[in-house]
């Protein structure tokens, strides 16, 4: 029941942020069930490790193989779907608290959000390197597989 | 009819292109390639390097190189689409060089954008932070959701007025501090920071930092650097205003209160 409230809740934010970035409307679907899906895996695999790492590196193989993916499919560039699906997972909100405490003079706080920041930022890095590698095996495959739909259309 | 394309044709083309690339929101490495391809498909060695705030294009073992200067823009990938999709066309010989330079140019010129409508509502999903469903109280939640609109609003709106950078960010946090603070005092809402973290979802630079540690890692060190350093900023002034606008809140508060 709670997968299924945050499946829907991270579909329409990463809608919602695909209309404020103007991505093309061919694209809003798709990039909202990356995105959603993404989260679903994130808080899964949260469920099972509590660290700042696994579950976002994770979440960003999930959003690199289906971005991908839903890129050939759509023929879009990848980034647009990235950047909308990436919204849910992304470390603003954190990062926003460490400048927050930065001004407000408390630097134990800061130092540990912005490092939180920084770990978040790079687990979704490293998890996009690793999609993509994953991607590169597949795509063959895919590729027949959109040709032989075009050949039949 | 290839002859008529001169060199010089060519390069500004690709600057226009790179230039709509770099302001909307592509990645470096993509604005290198896509000029490239173009360049490729004209029967021109075209190299290209972009940075976050400029960008050259040249020929490969000639002296020309044409610099373009860029600003950091706002997010539109649709932009990024068309123009991906009619280099494509390009590349694959379906349009010749007249017609690229002519979408282009229409490209460049046309505002493409949601109606205000629906981007608003957008604003109000991405306000309800999947991050704290089941954390915050529905009701700060749904709060958020309204918080966030006049804040994304706000930064969008002083964004067109101001244009010292970084302001913008600034007004949507206040705007958002202030309402969210106002919600706690007056006992609606239950937690002020839970709403004002809600809220900022559509103005932090997450996203940002996300692609400057992907930019890093392709080893696109400037660009990335200059991202995170931007995001940094962004951060920070939003944090300033939310600071602003709950100390302010706390005065009038205090003062009708008292």
């Amino acid at each position: 029941m709670h997968v299924l409230v945050e499946f829907i809740v991270s579909l329409a934010s990463t809608v919602g942020f695909g209309l404020i970035t103007n991505i093309p409307r061919r694209s809003l679907l798709p990039a909202g069930i990356t995105g959603s899906m993404a989260w679903t895996v994130y808080y899964l695999v949260l469920q099972v490790n509590h660290g700042l790492i696994l579950p976002n590196f994770f979440a960003a193989i999930v959003i690199g193989i289906l971005g991908n993916i839903s890129a050939v499919l759509f023929k879009v560039p990848v980034n647009i779907i990235y950047v909308p699906s990436l919204v849910s997972l992304v470390p603003g909100g954190i990062l926003y608290l460490g400048m927050r405490s930065f001004t407000l003079g408390q630097e134990s706080h800061t130092s540990e959000y912005l490092f939180n920041t920084l770990t978040i930022a790079i687990a979704l890095a490293v998890g996009f390197v690793v999609a993509e590698v994953i991607f590169y095996r597949i795509k063959p495959l895919l590729m027949k597989l959109v040709q032989a739909q075009k050949t039949s259309d | 009819m290839e002859k008529s394309i001169t060199e010089d044709d060519v390069i500004s083309l690709c600057g226009k292109v790179g230039k709509i690339l770099l302001t909307s929101g592509a990645e470096t490495s993509r604005v290198e390639s896509t000029v490239e391809y173009i360049g490729k498909a004209a029967h021109y060695d075209i190299a290209c390097h972009a940075t976050i705030t400029a960008l050259f294009v040249g020929t490969n073992n000639q002296s020309r190189t044409h610099l373009v200067k860029v600003r950091l823009g706002d997010w539109n990938l649709q932009k990024v689409d068309e123009i991906n999709t009619v280099s494509r066309k390009f590349v694959r010989g379906q349009l010749d060089f007249h017609t690229l330079k002519e979408s282009v140019e229409k490209i460049d010129r046309k505002v493409i954008d949601f109606n205000w409508p629906l981007k608003i509502i957008g604003a109000g999903f991405v306000s309800v932070a999947p991050m704290l469903l089941f954390k915050a109280t529905w009701t700060d939640l749904s709060y958020a959701f309204f918080v966030g609109i006049i804040g994304y609003l706000g930064a969008v709106l002083a964004g067109y007025r101001i244009k010292t950078p970084y302001v913008a960010a600034g007004c949507g946090g206040f705007i958002v501090g202030f309402l969210a603070a106002a919600l706690q005092f007056s006992g609606l809402g239950s937690s002020a920071g839970n709403i004002i973290v809600s809220a900022l979802m559509p103005l932090v630079p997450g996203v940002a930092i996300t692609n400057s540690f992907r930019e890093i890692i392709d080893r696109n060190t400037i660009s990335g650097v200059v991202r995170a350093v931007d995001a940094v900023i962004i951060a920070g002034s939003i944090g300033a205003g939310v600071v602003i606008g709950t100390s302010l809140c706390k005065l009038i508060f205090a003062w009708i209160g008292g």
